[in-house]
């Protein structure tokens, strides 16, 4: 038998297998397109199930029902106007303590010194007001106001250089170096202000806290080579043991 | 094969008729059997074709329209941040057909009772013995109870799942929300106004946003009902508006009404004094007064004298002030004392023509213009608006209005001049600020920040103020209509106040209907001092939540009104 009398079995087969290729790739439509409703429905279901739950829980926690709870239990009322802060500037105000102005402390007055040629210190007999090297650092840039005046008769003999136990003492923290000075102790607006100014040295300050720092001076004398050391605490500040009191009663306070 | 030829056979020539004819015949049917074939074929291929086509592109039977969102039966109502205010679920509902009852009827009888008690056991049993083929026993029945009844095992019985209307937050803003019947139909407020809205399946899908925000709602309906039960008063109205869109943020209506179970509330309950009932609201109208004569030039300054006598004569009448000047004043102390003689006399100058025209301009003399269908007639005096009613409506007498009127009218006065239409919808896409209507002049609304704000600072409305948030407002006392007389036994005290008044944003009113003094009031039941510190109150706590942030520094300008302010009168209202 030739090929062409088979050609139309071949035609009908080719037809017919085409069809059924057509019919199952719609069928496997049909089915994918069932499962996906049936999710769809299940979706459906689920959206039914959590508006009952939020309805529930709506209800159960209406706002009626917490303002009772707050009336019994929390006792939490509206902020009052002082409460609200405006920004990050208000809020670190809050961390930091209260500056309450101490009328014991030093007036302290910041002069800046002429430019002058820097005099060696061996050249020249020295003057009670040209003790102090003129040196830009701030503790030289500060003078204190007192008033003092019995202090301020005793004259000073002799240049006091500033000895170099002292000039390390004022590294330390001023509530180690305070038990050592009692006046300081009296007054203590002084503390802070003395160990900023001492290691300067000038001649005034000095004979102002002549008790305590004239023991120091005995024990131990050199001559001022050592290179002069910025202060390590604000003049400016309250005092320390205060501060630090103040600090923790507010922190207690919140 | 039927033709032989002539030649062979000499046939009969009917013979050979007849063959013709059947040659004809056959080919007539080819011809229809084809046809017939041909019809067939067509439509097992139309059939053929369809089965196809559904096949690759259609929907079986069972398809749904949207299956991928819930639609519920009714649309939500949720308020502006989108908490729901009222939602449809699905309850359980038990009935019965006692034709179908088929165990012990007097045993059946005894376990309804017990379960449930609105019906003695004699009447579940007459039920049961009679030939109804349907009763409900519960409609929206608890879990417990569905499970106990279905524990009985009578087939008679019918435990059924329907939609009904559930109100999560209670009876927070019931009068906005309103109610539906139990059918579903809207009944009152919102429900009712938007029916259509929220039965229709196309729309429904789509909650209905309101303006209110439930936050604010719960601080004001608190707040009002601690000053309602202190003050041992009958009923309270408050109303929180936003005065540039005229949203209403919060409108109660005291006493309360639970939603849920609404045919078991008073007609007191029921009832919304906020936009149906009508009050006369007293001094609050004042500044209306004031600045219409503001408008119009009658009023060039605040420093501007009238003649203040312990009482005024005027048209066969007397007016009266609790405690008068008895000298001249100007008319920031008039607004700072709330004077009626003084208002008397600007109210005079204003004139009726022109103090119908603006009171129509903001609405008063029409129901009040909002999506509710409960809106009240105002009552004004009508054909017998003369020069001494004009006075008296000057100073908030002889004019009743709502209190949602009132709020709008300081919306009006304070947002620079423009009328809104107060809307219980939220303000946003499809639904913008409605165009305005200009009421005041801008330079009117500006000047009356100072004079409201004096009322609170130095006048009568002191114990309104929060501190910081720069509240400014005016009391009100109006005497109640009894047996036809004005009695001061009942009074209608309100406070309007607008916040904060260095840039007015809120409008707030809030109203007690017969407040009682007290032992704290010194026997005084004025605005003053019982709705007036409430309002200080629930501002402190409302102003937070609408985002007014508090500021010792701010106010308005002052120095328009303390000029003319001399301290040496004792406070009233």
């Amino acid at each position: 038998m030739s090929s062409r009398s088979f050609h139309s079995v071949f035609m009908v087969a080719s037809c017919a297998a085409a069809a059924l290729g057509c019919y199952l790739v719609s069928l496997r439509v049909a089915s994918e397109r069932a499962q996906l409703e049936g999710v769809e429905t299940k979706i459906v279901l689920a959206q039914r199930d959590l508006r009952v739950l939020q309805t529930e829980i709506g209800t159960r926690g209406r706002l009626s029902q917490l303002e009772r709870w707050n009336a019994g239990a929390f006792a939490l009322s509206a902020p009052s106007a002082g409460q609200f802060l405006r920004g990050g500037f208000e809020l670190a105000r809050l961390a930091q303590p209260e500056r309450n102005v101490d009328f014991q402390a030093p007036v302290v007055l910041a002069s800046a010194p002429a430019p002058a040629e820097p005099k060696p210190l061996s050249t020249g007999p020295e003057t009670d007001d040209a003790a102090a090297p003129p040196s830009n650092t701030p503790s030289s840039l500060l003078h204190q106001a007192s008033l003092k005046t019995e202090t301020r008769e005793v004259p000073a003999r002799t240049v006091v250089t500033l000895p170099q136990t002292i000039a390390k003492s004022t590294d330390k923290p001023v509530s180690a170096a305070k038990p050592a000075h009692k006046q300081s102790m009296e007054k203590p607006g002084l503390a802070a202000a003395h160990q900023a100014v001492k290691k300067a040295a000038p001649k005034a300050v000095m004979a102002a806290t002549k008790k305590s720092v004239d023991k120091a001076v005995g024990t131990s004398a050199r001559p001022m080579t050592k290179p002069v050391r910025l202060a390590k605490l604000d003049p400016l500040a309250p005092l320390p043991g205060r501060h630090s009191g103040n600090t923790r009663e507010s922190a207690a306070e919140r | 094969m039927n033709a032989p030829s002539p030649a062979l056979v000499a046939q009969r020539p009917e013979r050979l008729r007849l063959v013709g004819q059947r040659r004809q015949l056959l080919a007539i049917m080819h011809q229809r059997l084809m046809f017939g074939m041909l019809v067939y074929a067509g439509i097992v291929a139309i059939i053929a074709l369809r089965i196809l086509y559904l096949a690759a592109f259609g929907d079986h039977a069972g398809r749904r329209e949207e299956l991928t969102a819930y639609v519920p039966e009714r649309g939500d109502i949720v308020d502006r941040n989108g908490d729901a205010l009222a939602r449809t679920i699905d309850a359980w509902t038990i009935a019965i057909h006692p034709t179908k009852v088929i165990g012990d009827k007097l045993a059946l009888a005894q376990r309804l009772a017990q379960l449930m008690p609105e019906y003695s056991e004699a009447q579940y049993f007459a039920l049961l013995r009679s030939n109804k083929p349907f009763f409900y026993l519960r409609r929206r029945a608890s879990p417990a109870l569905v499970e106990a009844v279905n524990a009985i095992g009578e087939p008679g019985l019918a435990i059924e799942r329907e939609p009904d209307r559930l109100y999560p937050q209670t009876s927070l803003a019931a009068h906005v929300i309103g109610y539906t019947d139990i059918d579903g139909h809207g009944m009152a407020g919102m429900e009712r106004a938007f029916d259509q809205y929220l039965s229709d399946p196309a729309t429904r899908g789509r909650p209905l946003t309101l303006s209110i925000d439930s936050r604010v709602q719960q601080a004001l309906e608190h707040e009002l009902l601690d000053a309602m039960t202190h003050f041992s008063a009958i009923g309270a109205a408050g109303v929180v508006m936003d005065v540039h869109t005229g949203e209403v943020l919060a409108m109660t209506s005291l006493p309360q009404l639970n939603p849920n179970d609404a045919g078991n509330g008073s007609p007191e309950a029921r009832f919304n004094r906020a936009t149906l009932g009508v009050y006369e609201l007293g001094s609050t109208f004042k500044p209306f007064t004031v600045a219409m004569a503001m408008d119009l030039g009658i009023v060039k300054s605040f420093g501007q004298i009238y003649n203040c006598p312990d009482e005024l004569h005027v048209y066969g009448h007397v007016v009266h002030d609790t405690e008068p000047y008895g000298r001249q004043c100007s008319v920031a102390e008039i607004m700072k004392a709330s004077s009626n003689i003084g208002t008397a006399q600007i109210a005079d100058q204003v004139g009726a023509d022109r103090q119908k025209a603006f009171l129509k301009k903001m609405g008063f003399l029409d129901p009040v213009n909002v999506e509710l269908k409960e809106r009240g007639r105002t009552l004004t005096p009508g054909s017998r608006w003369g020069p001494f009613e004009t006075m008296t409506v000057g100073f908030g007498h002889g004019i009743a209005v709502t209190p949602l009127h009132l709020a709008t009218g300081y919306a009006t006065l304070f947002n620079g001049g423009v009328y809104h239409p107060a809307t219980l919808l939220k303000i946003g896409p499809g639904h913008p600020v409605p165009q305005g209507v200009r009421v005041f002049t801008e330079d009117t609304s500006y000047k009356m920040r100072s004079l409201i704000r004096l009322v609170v600072l130095k006048g009568t409305g002191r114990k309104a103020d929060a501190p910081g948030y720069r509240v400014g407002g005016k009391t009100g006392t109006a005497e109640k209509l009894a047996n036809g007389h004005y009695t001061s036994a009942a009074v209608v005290t309100s406070f309007a106040g607008v916040f904060p008044m260095d840039d007015p944003r809120y409008v707030m009113v809030m109203m007690l209907d017969d407040p009682k003094p007290t032992k704290e009031t010194y026997g005084f039941h004025t605005a003053a001092w019982n709705i007036g510190p409430a309002f200080g109150v629930a501002v402190a706590r409302i102003a937070p939540l609408l985002g007014v942030q508090p500021d010792m520094q701010r106010e308005p300008d002052m120095s328009l009104v303390l000029p003319y302010v001399r301290d040496d009168q004792p406070k009233k209202d």
